[in-house]
């Protein structure tokens, strides 16, 4: 017997998401079937609304629902250090610990031929026509990971920054090498963001 | 250290197998074809996550399966070990004392094993990649912090040759990111050298002492490790680093131009020398085979002082290989220390008299009989 075809739709839909493979998927439609129908309806419009609502921030490439984002509106955060990561998810990381007051850049992924990326496929030049403008900035952190390539995104921005007067600095301390900062616990991150060293 | 057990499921030829192994010398003994080399290559794969006869892990799972899995029972001066590999579409999995290993650095060391096989005859004139994957394979067996290096600066070569190419066919502009990746490879590529200067003036005091054993003290032994980088610039990490960030510098546009990197570990060679001449053009049959067969030994006695264990000794076909001589050299020097494993398919080429108590499998297709 063959699925209707609203479940086997809904079925294959879920199989689209990383880690769910045709059984979970299954289980999870036929419960979708039996949700009432409110949720279902917020269920989907949420989904809708990731891909509508949110937009990447002008000044700093994080997601947000408005431009510029929240960090970047905020005039009492420390508008004189800029942290920058690789992805979003590493400034909610860096927000829960509540241990940074700055402002934030999100390069979108670190430097590798392999993948396709170079400088120019970075949200680089965006980082430095910001600090051309805005002369209160007096330090950059750079928190990509320690793998070889977060590292040589490091080196680099710190080549293309220092000579500008403003001071570099790495998250070095408590990230273990290899490590993603997403992985790293909130207590490691502290120490990271107390210990960091000058490149 | 010693290998007390070995299970083997859907590796190569062998669907489901046991063997528990002799302390001493074990011998695979059978016809050709028939799976002896396929045992010593489970045991060097359960050591080093990799084969010595191929890149492709998929050729060794049995064709009926699509998922292989060695285990291996470890007598070391510490107690037992079990260890696992387990191979599979998605992968290798490697578990020490049950527990998967994230890292290939906290798997690999907890078997040593050094292989000697026909082809190892060629370390002498064969070619250099050969030399220094011979190099690699050993020392970062005996360090952690090789293996590192190495991993790390195999990931950054990977990078920088596809900038190159980027650089070359204009996909890509920025010279400052070359620079990175020059600075960020001569700082692993430094860490390198030097190691492999380090451990070679080892290995070759200990190949010393064999060769000029073998050759009755008529013959002196000496490495010579060619590098691009100046020989009064291999003192220090610093100095190795310096210099091959100057050549570098002054290579760039030919890099660009070849669309690969030039210098650097994966370019440099290992000669040897005897009474100052170069083996590998002056040599001759003979003075090849001791050498090869002094460098074996002597990473027996390396591996030994590097790690307070001996290594597992695997010989593939070897023995018929060497003369009488040098067939008892080799097994009076391993005898009541280096548990052996050795593939042959008659003893009647082997000096048996030096093989003391061992236990002999026979290989038939797959299938494995101990004889008493
Ligand atoms: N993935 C595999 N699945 C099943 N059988 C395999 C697989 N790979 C190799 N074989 C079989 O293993 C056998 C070769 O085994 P091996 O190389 O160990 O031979 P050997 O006993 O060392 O022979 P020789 O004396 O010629 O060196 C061949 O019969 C081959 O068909
Ligand atoms: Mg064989
Ligand atoms: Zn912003």
């Amino acid at each position: 017997m063959q699925y209707p075809e609203a479940i086997a739709k809904l079925i294959d839909s879920y199989m689209k998401l990383p880690g769910i493979g045709s059984k979970t998927a299954t289980r999870l439609a036929f419960y979708t079937i039996d949700m009432n129908e409110d949720d279902v309806k917020e269920f989907s419009k949420a989904l809708v609304a990731t891909k509508n609502d949110l937009h990447y921030c002008s000044i700093c490439g994080n997601l947000t629902d408005e431009d510029p984002c929240e960090i970047c509106r905020d005039k009492t955060r420390d508008q004189s250090t800029i942290l920058v990561v690789e992805e979003p998810k590493d400034v909610m990381v860096m927000e829960k610990v509540q241990e940074y007051h700055g402002l934030y850049h999100v390069l979108h992924g670190v430097l590798s031929p392999i993948e396709g990326k170079g400088p120019e496929d970075l949200n680089i030049s965006s980082l430095i026509k910001r600090l051309q403008k805005i002369k209160a900035v007096k330090e950059v952190i750079v928190a990509t990971n320690a793998t070889p390539e977060g590292e040589a995104t490091a080196m680099y921005l710190s080549k293309l920054i220092k000579p500008a007067g403003i001071k570099v600095t790495r998250l070095a301390h408590g990230l273990s090498v290899g490590s993603d900062i997403e992985y790293a616990d909130e207590v490691t991150l502290f120490k990271a963001v107390q210990g960091r060293t000058e490149i | 250290m010693k290998l007390t057990e070995i299970e083997l499921h859907n590796f190569r030829n062998y669907v489901d197998q046991t063997l528990k192994f002799s302390d001493g010398i074990n011998v695979f003994l059978g016809e050709n074809a028939q799976g002896k080399t396929n045992l010593l290559e489970a045991i060097y794969v359960l050591a080093l996550t990799r084969s010595h006869r191929t890149n492709n892990e998929k050729e060794l799972i049995n064709w009926q399966s699509q998922t292989a899995q060695i285990k291996g029972r470890l007598q070391k001066r510490l107690g037992t070990v079990p260890i696992e590999l387990d191979l599979g579409p998605k992968g290798k999995r490697a578990k020490v004392n049950h527990l998967e290993q994230a890292k290939l650095s906290t798997y690999i060391g907890q078997l040593n094993v050094i292989l000697f096989a026909p082809e190892d005859l060629s370390i002498v004139k064969g070619a250099p990649q050969v030399r220094r994957r011979f190099m690699d394979m050993e020392f970062a067996q005996m360090s952690n912090r090789y293996l590192y290096n190495s991993t790390q600066y195999k990931k950054i070569l990977k990078q920088r040759n596809r900038y190159l190419k980027d650089l070359h066919y204009k996909r890509q502009k920025d010279r400052v990111y070359l620079d990175v990746l020059s600075d960020q490879l001569s700082a692993y590529g430094a860490e390198i050298i030097y190691q492999r200067l380090q451990l070679l003036k080892k290995l070759e005091k200990f190949a010393q002492n064999v060769h000029s054993e073998i050759s009755q003290g008529k013959e002196k032994l000496a490495f010579d490790y060619r590098t691009t980088v100046e020989a009064d610039q291999l003192g220090s990490v610093e100095l190795i680093y310096q210099s091959l960030l100057k050549h570098f510098a002054k290579i760039k546009d030919k890099e660009i131009l070849r669309s690969t990197t030039l210098i650097g570990p994966q370019r440099d060679d290992l000669h040897f020398v005897i009474n100052g001449k170069e083996v590998q053009s002056f040599g001759s049959q003979g003075q090849q085979r001791t050498t090869a067969l002094s460098v074996k030994l002597a990473e027996i006695d390396l591996m030994k002082e590097q790690t307070d264990e001996y290594p597992i000794l695997l010989l593939d076909d070897v023995l018929s290989e060497l003369d009488d001589f040098r067939q008892t050299h080799l097994l009076t020097a391993i005898q009541d220390k280096v548990q052996t494993f050795l593939t042959t398919t008659s003893l009647s080429g082997v000096q048996q008299e030096l093989l003391t108590n061992p236990r002999i499998f026979r290989i038939s297709e797959g299938n494995v009989t101990m004889e008493k």
